[in-house]
């Protein structure tokens, strides 16, 4: 997974609704069509530094299987960075598409 | 980084365990949904999770703060160090501690009396209120003022918000229980308000109070209501007899009220009467509140386009004569005097101590950190930071510090408590004392100090990164030990320049001792004090017949071998007063003559006092009752004016500008000390005692009517003499109080407390800076002998006579020693002058204090280092070698 975009990309998943590890690693590979795979070595340490930041907060909840689980939910603030990181990597996504395509660019 | 998980990483933790169950629950469950076997399931689970517990750590490391985390286990390491080694650190807590205390105690002093604020509200537009003037070349620059300037400037000043005048006095309070003499202040009505202070119950005097005419009234102080009233809140509105007159309480000041340096038991209006507001006497001293924006200078401006206005025609040439000019100060200043030379040379004297205290412990730490360069070499080898073994060291001498200084603040609450018991009337503001904030934030501030200092010394040499690897922990060369010996060098001259100041203090106070001070066994000399009212007995020829019967009751009990008034004792400076004193044929035409000390004096005072008769007589009772014009003066006056004591007798003197009263010099006394042992004696004039013609037919006959009663005897201080003494009085007048019992030697002590205290404050520093620097060069050497035993088993071994090995060490403790010295001696001249004006009898250069000093420290040094040089020469060759 390209560096940065884990910490966006949990945050986009929380859009919908609070949601625990387990489902944010889901939703991040279903979405990706399994491109993306998810480290939890990774995931959970990431929740943890985002929360540090206020960007979501945590509480305890039951599962759909009626059990104890952690879950997370965005904060004001995290949709503000949200926004902020989305169209940073929209530019950043448009930048290296020029540099991949340039005749494409230059034609359009 | 988030406080709160950081105080409750074990929390965060399990939750981030029980996170990781969850996890690895669900997934097992979905494997199995898959149709994986419920074995297989879970590691699988645990396969696709990766290793929990680096998870876990990571985590963990997220809510961790490095810096504070290893500095807390550095602390805890340092105090685990300090334990361990009890005897190194008992030591230098110990000198730490001494060095912190004495410098918290005697800062605290000096933030009670210099720094703080005066405690009244917004102090610092308070000034006292002062005229200076220069009479016969002697500057005064604390002139009191007259009624009639108190008055104008009240009117018309244009710079003063608030301004009254006051005068010290005591009164006598009866009625139920015995007569009490009591402290009095006596106050215009705008006094209080320009101090900004309001009685706890009760108001302040009014302008009607100032009135004469109307009621009379009284204030009490917080303390006198307690004693006298119990506390009675009913007390306001009561009736008070002060002085006879009863007086109604109209207010009780608060408990912490202090009048100045004064503790007053009551207040009382000061009334002058409107009609005749004369200029004179300069007696009242006054304090205003500048109106905001003035400064000094201004309000000196304004005060004397006010006063110059009120001068009466007949006194114009003299005020323009003396100069005489408003001289308006900082209220601060009035109250502090110049303690501040003292206080500064202790501070400074103190402070010379810490350094050295620091010093030797600089040496105690690094002595214990080249003893674990060994270990440090080990540590660096294994991979720690060398940031890692500069911290350490650094913590370890923090928590020394901060130990030393908690001991520290508890030594200098027990000094100050002590000292502040004391009563010391020398030291102005002294029962403002006290442990504050600043107090301990000063103690706090030397122990980081001091452990910043002793801590980088070293980190320093020992903690840094080519400092460790080149240490090969075998016998080290002299040139390691460079540190150590430029801090004994300055332990050394230190310890001297403490030593001079100490010796110059002591040969000041002994010269202070062998000052002649014109009375003889002050101890045997009882002296109490005697008012006799006006409002109780009116007639000054009654007055002057008790004086008479009160003498001679009292001279005749058993053991009395003089008894005698006098206006006020020598050195005594609460009844010591001036006068202008004309000399005949010596007069200046249009200028005023000398002011002069003067006394009153009944016949046998001298005797009393045990002052020595040069010349002609002593008064006579015969001199009283036939009110003869007669006086007697000191040496110095009668060598000044008629060059000889004899040549004195029958000479003609005159009191005051005014009035044509000459009185007739009849004997000469030997010079009296007045002012203090360690002030020249000034010219006196003694006046008799008992009634005076008026120098103006329309006034009545004077008499002084508070004296001191002097009795020399063997039986002072006893309470069987007291109650003798206090029956023998009674029996002429049984209201009179008896006030101010005590023997002419406590004034004695008094006038010198100021350089004993001094004295005995510096003779601690200094020996405690000679007993560090002992240690400081013991401790060197011993640590060199300790580094150098091989190379002394060599030479031993080779032939070397255990006197030659003595002399190498024994050598080099002298050679330290006298390098310091040298130092020393330089740095004590030219800090000499700041002690120069606590000097009696010696230069600030007195070669016997330096010589002795320097031989001193010098002998110390040799014989510190002497034993460690013989345990060197005691060393056996073959075991020394053989250990290595």
């Amino acid at each position: 997974m390209v560096q940065g975009t884990l910490d966006m990309l949990v945050l986009r998943t929380l859009v919908v609704g609070p949601a625990h590890g387990q489902t944010i690693a889901h939703a991040i590979e279903r979405g990706s069509e399994e491109v993306l795979q998810v480290e939890h070595g990774s995931l959970y340490p990431a929740l943890r530094r985002l929360e540090n930041r206020g960007w979501i907060a945590s509480f305890w909840g039951t599962s759909e299987n009626n059990r104890k689980a952690k879950y997370y939910r965005l904060t004001p603030e995290g949709k503000k960075q949200l926004a902020a990181q989305t169209s940073r990597w929209e530019q950043l996504v448009k930048a290296i598409g020029r540099i991949m395509h340039p005749a494409r660019e230059g034609q359009s | 980084m988030n406080w709160g998980r950081f105080f409750h990483r074990g929390k965060a933790d399990t939750e981030q365990r029980e996170e990781l169950e969850f996890y690895l629950d669900v997934t097992t469950e979905e494997y199995i949904a898959r149709g994986v076997h419920p074995a297989a399931a879970r590691d699988a689970a645990r396969k696709k999770l990766g290793n929990a517990t680096w998870i876990r750590e990571e985590v963990y490391q997220m809510n961790t703060l490095d810096f504070l985390e290893g500095l807390l286990r550095d602390a805890r390491h340092a105090l685990r160090m300090i334990r361990l080694n009890s005897g190194f650190s008992t030591a230098a807590i110990l000198s730490l501690a001494l060095g912190i205390g004495a410098n918290t105690a005697i800062f605290s002093l000096v933030n009670a009396v210099l720094i703080r604020p005066l405690p009244y509200p917004e102090s610092e537009s308070l000034v006292g209120v002062f005229n200076s003037g220069t009479i016969q070349g002697e500057t005064f620059s604390d002139m009191g003022l007259g009624p009639g300037m108190y008055a104008a400037l009240k009117e018309h000043s244009a710079a003063f918000q608030e301004f009254g005048v006051w005068s010290p006095g005591t009164a006598t309070v009866t009625g139920a229980g015995d007569p009490e003499q009591i402290k009095t202040v006596t106050v215009t009505q705008g006094l209080l308000p320009a101090l900004g202070v309001q009685p706890v119950l009760g108001r302040r005097f009014s302008i009607e109070d100032d009135m004469p005419g109307t009621a009379e009234t009284v204030i009490l102080s917080h303390s006198y209501w307690l004693r006298r009233f119990g506390g009675d809140t009913q007390m306001v509105g009561q009736m008070v007899v002060v002085d006879f007159v009863p007086r109604q309480v109209i207010g009780v000041m608060p408990r912490t009220f202090r009048f100045l340096d004064l503790s007053p038991d009551v207040l009382l209006p000061q009334r002058f009467a409107k009609a005749n507001l004369r200029i004179e006497p300069f007696s009242y001293s006054g304090i205003a509140r500048l109106k905001p924006g003035i400064t000094i200078g201004l309000a000196n401006e304004d005060s004397t386009r006010v006063l110059t206005k009120v001068i009466p025609e007949n006194a114009r040439s003299f005020f323009e004569q003396a100069r005489v000019k408003p001289n308006l100060r900082p209220l601060k200043r009035d109250v502090t005097g110049d303690i501040g030379a003292v206080l500064g040379v202790l501070m400074g004297a103190l402070g010379l101590v810490f350094l050295l205290v620091c010093a030797n412990v600089a040496n105690l730490v690094l002595v214990r950190a080249q003893a674990r360069t060994q270990e440090f070499a080990i540590r660096a080898a294994l991979g720690a930071e060398w940031g890692r073994i500069a911290r350490e060291l650094l913590v370890e001498s923090l928590m020394l510090g901060l130990l030393g200084g908690a001991f520290g603040m508890a030594l200098a609450y027990g000094a100050l408590r002590i000292l502040t018991a004391q009563s010391l009337t020398t030291i102005p503001r002294l029962a403002e004392v006290s442990v504050d904030a600043a107090t301990l934030a000063f103690g706090l501030a030397c122990s980081i100090a001091g452990s910043l200092f002793f801590g980088l010394i070293a980190a320093l040499k020992c903690g840094i990164p080519g400092k460790i690897l080149n240490a090969r922990g075998a016998s080290m060369g002299l040139h390691q030990l460079r540190a150590q010996n430029v801090l004994v060098i300055a332990q050394v001259a230190l310890a001297l320049v403490l030593l001079v100041v100490g010796g110059l203090l002591t040969r000041s106070f002994v010269a202070l001792r062998g000052v002649h001070p014109g009375f003889t066994q002050p101890e045997r000399i009882q002296t109490l004090r005697i008012a006799i009212p006006e409002t109780q007995v009116p007639e000054p020829e009654r007055v002057a017949r008790m004086q008479a019967e009160i003498v001679e009751n009292v001279s005749r009990l058993p053991g009395v071998q003089a008894a005698a008034f006098t206006s006020g004792m020598p050195m005594d400076a609460d009844y010591r007063s001036g006068n202008l004193v004309a000399v005949e044929d010596k007069l200046v035409p249009g200028q005023p003559p000398p002011n002069r000390r003067v006394k009153s004096v009944s016949p046998g005072l001298f005797a009393a006092q045990g002052t020595r008769l040069l010349a002609g007589r002593d008064f006579t009772w015969e001199d009283l009752l036939k009110r003869r014009l007669v006086a007697i003066v000191s040496e110095s006056m009668a060598r000044e004016n008629w060059g000889q004591p004899n040549t004195a007798l029958g000479k003609r003197l005159r009191p005051g500008a005014l009035g044509d009263i000459w009185l007739e010099v009849v004997g000469v006394v030997e010079d009296v000390h007045d002012d203090g042992a360690h002030r020249p004696a000034p010219p006196i004039v003694y006046f008799r005692t008992g009634v005076n013609d008026p120098w103006r037919p329309d006034r009545p006959p004077s008499i002084r009517r508070g004296l001191t009663l002097a009795i020399r005897s063997g039986r002072t201080g006893t309470e069987r003499f007291l109650r003798e003494v206090a029956t023998a009085i009674h029996s002429v007048n049984p209201s009179l109080p008896l006030t101010q019992v005590r023997t002419l030697n406590d004034v004695y002590r008094r006038s010198m407390a100021r350089t004993s205290f001094t004295f005995i404050l510096l003779g601690i520093a200094g020996t405690m800076a000679l007993a560090l620097s002992i240690i400081g060069v013991y401790g060197v050497l011993a640590y060199a002998v300790g580094q150098r035993r091989r190379e002394v088993s060599i030479r031993m071994a080779l032939g070397a006579q255990p006197s030659q090995v003595k002399g190498l060490f024994v050598r080099r403790g002298i050679l330290l020693a006298s390098t310091g010295s040298v130092a020393g001696l330089a740095a004590a001249i030219g800090l000499s002058r700041w002690v120069s004006s606590l000097l009696f009898g010696v230069t600030a250069l007195d070669p016997v204090s330096y010589v002795a000093s320097a031989m001193i420290v010098s002998a110390a040094a040799v014989i510190a280092s002497y034993i460690p040089a013989r345990r060197a020469s005691s060393v056996d060759p073959i075991e020394s070698l053989r250990v290595d």
